[in-house]
């Protein structure tokens, strides 16, 4: 018999939505340790500001926890996590009655590189902010999960409401759009 | 599509991947999850709001239109009952004076309204009650005292 026991898996999502259901509100804590980050990225990457950054990271979870009775699970809790994501700035985003940018400088703070090449992928990345906040909410939206979550068209499609297909259209919208203004 | 198009694409997703990384790593992620906690506590400990959850102006001013509706529904009974010698009373109806009232004052009255009239009241103390009262809040005695009355 080995002497240290075998690390136990970490719960899927379905595992903690499941606990968190059945009043394990330490459940809905791990859910928003593990995906906290990606939908912070994904909501300052659409325009979201920094300094209301953790406000709507919460409103999202607590919107999605609300919700879970309507989560089928045709698509990962995290890509219908960034969906109520979406919805959530846009509402902000309405209520303030300005689209907010990424700072000049985010995204691309490394410390490697010259300064100069820092300067020009600084505003490249400005640009691609300022491009976004002009795209339609669903082109946006099918572009972040795309090009900066990774995420595959069938999978976008099913937490959009719409076709892998049509997905992929919006996806080439955004992108040819987002070209102009950063090339 | 074009080698150039292929690098520019690949370009956009480098720069789509990058976008919003330092924001989303100065996020007090602990600090997050507690928000959250608590914003769950509060609303289960929070009472369930009516499936009308229209707002308080809405509320008031439907608590004022229920008001004047029952002050005319009363003048107009009295009226019945008194056209011979009360018409000039009535010339006024009942709503002017509540137009002045405020929404805490007309929500009060809502509630002094509601209350029904007390039971085996004779017929004169039905017909000023319906002046406060709605005509559902009568009982069949005092709805038949109230029949007569205005048959005179």
């Amino acid at each position: 018999m080995p002497d240290a026991q075998p690390a136990a898996a970490a719960p899927t999502d379905a595992a903690l939505i499941a606990a968190y259901r059945g009043g394990d509100e330490q459940a809905a804590a791990a859910l928003v340790r593990r995906h906290a980050r990606a939908l912070a990225r994904f909501l300052a990457a659409a325009g979201g500001a920094e300094a209301e950054l953790d406000d709507l990271v919460q409103e999202t979870f607590v919107r999605a926890f609300r919700a879970l009775g309507r989560f089928r699970g045709d698509c990962q809790f995290r890509t219908w996590l960034l969906t109520i994501g979406g919805n959530v700035l846009k509402d902000a985003q309405r209520r303030a009655r300005r689209t907010r940018l990424v700072p000049l400088d985010e995204g691309v703070r490394s410390a490697d590189g010259d300064p100069h090449e820092r300067a020009v992928a600084a505003e490249a990345a400005a640009r691609l902010a300022a491009g976004l906040a002009r795209l339609p909410p669903m082109q946006r939206n099918v572009f972040l999960l795309r090009a900066q979550q990774g995420l595959e068209y069938a999978e976008i499609a099913a937490a959009l409401g719409t076709t892998p297909g049509a997905a992929r259209v919006h996806y080439h919208h955004a992108v040819k759009r987002l070209k102009e203004y950063v090339a | 599509m074009t080698q150039y198009e292929d690098l520019d694409d690949a370009r956009l997703r480098r720069l789509a991947e990058q976008l919003g990384t330092a924001a989303a790593e100065r996020l007090d992620v602990e600090a997050t999850a507690r928000g959250v906690l608590a914003r769950l506590r509060r609303e289960t400990r929070a009472p369930a709001r009516p499936w009308w959850p229209a707002p308080a102006w809405l509320r008031a001013a439907a608590a004022a239109a229920a008001v004047v509706g029952l002050g005319v529904a009363g003048a107009l009974v009295r009226g019945a009952a008194h056209r011979a010698r009360a018409g000039d009373e009535l010339a006024a109806p009942a709503g002017a004076e509540l137009r002045e009232l405020s929404a805490d004052q007309l929500r009060e009255l809502l509630e002094t309204v509601s209350e029904p009239a007390a039971p085996g009241a004779p017929a004169a103390a039905a017909l000023v009650a319906t002046q406060d009262v709605g005509l559902d809040d009568l009982a069949v005695p005092q709805l038949r005292d109230l029949l007569q009355s205005l048959e005179g």
